[in-house]
């Protein structure tokens, strides 16, 4: 079981109400994470709009969840780190589209035949998917870059134990899950992978 | 003096237009929302409550009697956009529209949005094409309240409602702090370097 934190009228993948994910993920709201015992759960999405005070005083509960093996998809800038390593957003510095741009770092399954240039635009317009970074700790690996830089805007932080993180810092994940670019395959391989391979 | 406080619930663009430079320092104090108390709604301290944008109306309706009362002891309320202001405050009448977050790409863009009434105070701290973005809906304002920013044809995107309560409505369908700490365009960010100092002003006096 995957569990999504909802938060009040924040878009939710729509692909949770139909085969093969209906019934598969949870969702409770944000507020009652403090009464889950995630353990139960394979994975916790959490969504751009949440409220990150409230992720910062749980955070001795998601870094037991992640220590147990659990992983967590953060999306959005973050401004309260949660967890000993993280440091608050870091904007793409420069002007224009160069500013924006996406680079592939490194290959991952979530952004398989997902195309830079499709994370980099959102019909002619760049800057929807992210525009800066959430500093990755050491032994990050490094997933999409973003301006002159490369900052690292997506990264996969590996927990002993078999945890894992995926920091997307900036809108969500599945927020282009209709979209008619190569970037709709995000959504469906994000929770393919939430739920392949062991974790 | 009495104070200016806005409300936060958490997200992290309401993070950088809240706590950090150069907006942080308009604010007397920042209250997280899950924390409001009956003494944060006092008018004889508080002066003036801002609620940003994207606030989750879900947080905001259980203060809804707290916030008629603290309108008819005096107060200022600013209730901004994608809020659900008509879910938690008396008298709003708002009609949702769809989004075109893509109107400056045409040929000849103009998407309705248009200064209300030129002698309002807001406009000696801000140039009309700053109030221009996308927008979400519109007001319809009750009588005798000021329309300061105008969507043409339809109604208003910002209100200064004096008549309908002894205290103060500033009412917008404008969500400038949701794109400022997003770091999205830069109309956003001008509106509130003008609308910051011409509300403190409006709850404090000028600074001397």
């Amino acid at each position: 079981m995957l569990l999504f934190l909802r938060w009040y009228a924040a878009k939710r993948p729509g692909m949770l109400d139909a085969a093969p994910w209906a019934g598969r993920v949870e969702e409770v709201e944000l507020y009652d994470l403090h009464g889950l015992d995630l353990a139960r759960y394979r994975a916790v999405l959490v969504s751009t709009h949440h409220d990150q005070r409230y992720l910062q005083a749980r955070g001795a509960q998601i870094e037991a969840y992640l220590a147990g093996g659990g992983t967590l998809v953060f999306n959005g800038h973050l401004v309260r780190p949660f967890l000993p390593g993280l440091s608050p957003f870091v904007p793409s510095r420069g002007a224009g589209v160069e500013a924006l741009r996406v680079r592939r770092l490194a290959e991952h399954p979530v952004f398989a035949g997902v195309t830079a240039e499709d994370l980099t635009f959102r019909r002619g317009v760049a800057g929807f998917y992210g525009r800066g970074c959430n500093p990755p700790p050491p032994g990050a690996r490094l997933l999409n870059g973003v301006g002159p830089e490369a900052l690292p805007l997506d990264w996969e932080l590996a927990w002993p134990g078999g945890g894992r993180l995926l920091m997307h810092a900036g809108n969500d994940l599945w927020m282009y899950e209709e979209d008619s670019s190569s970037a709709a395959r995000l959504a469906p391989q994000l929770f393919d992978w939430l739920t392949a391979e062991g974790g | 003096m009495p104070e200016l406080i806005a409300l936060d619930s958490g997200a992290f663009y309401q993070h950088r237009g809240l706590h950090e430079p150069p907006f942080a320092d308009y604010f007397d104090r920042i209250v997280y929302l899950p924390a409001l108390a009956a003494a944060d709604l006092d008018p004889a301290r508080t002066g003036a409550v801002l609620v940003p944008c994207r606030t989750p109306p879900e947080l905001l309706r259980p203060y809804r009697a707290a916030f008629e009362d603290y309108l008819q002891a005096g107060g200022t309320l600013v209730a901004m956009g994608e809020t659900g202001a008509e879910q938690w405050l008396p008298g709003i009448r708002w009609t949702d529209t769809e989004v075109n977050f893509w109107w400056w790409l045409d040929r000849d863009p103009d998407n309705g949005v248009r200064q209300g009434d030129p002698g309002h105070g807001l406009w000696r701290h801000l140039s009309p094409r700053d109030a221009v973005w996308h927008y979400h809906g519109f007001f319809t304002p009750p009588e005798g309240a000021c329309s300061v920013v105008d969507l043409e044809g339809c109604g208003s995107l910002l209100y200064d409602d004096r008549v309908s309560t002894p205290g103060r409505l500033i009412v917008t369908s404008l969500d400038p702090f949701y794109h400022h700490g997003s770091h999205f365009m830069p109309a956003t960010t001008r509106f509130l370097t003008g609308f910051l100092p011409w509300l403190r002003q409006e709850v404090t006096g000028p600074r001397s």
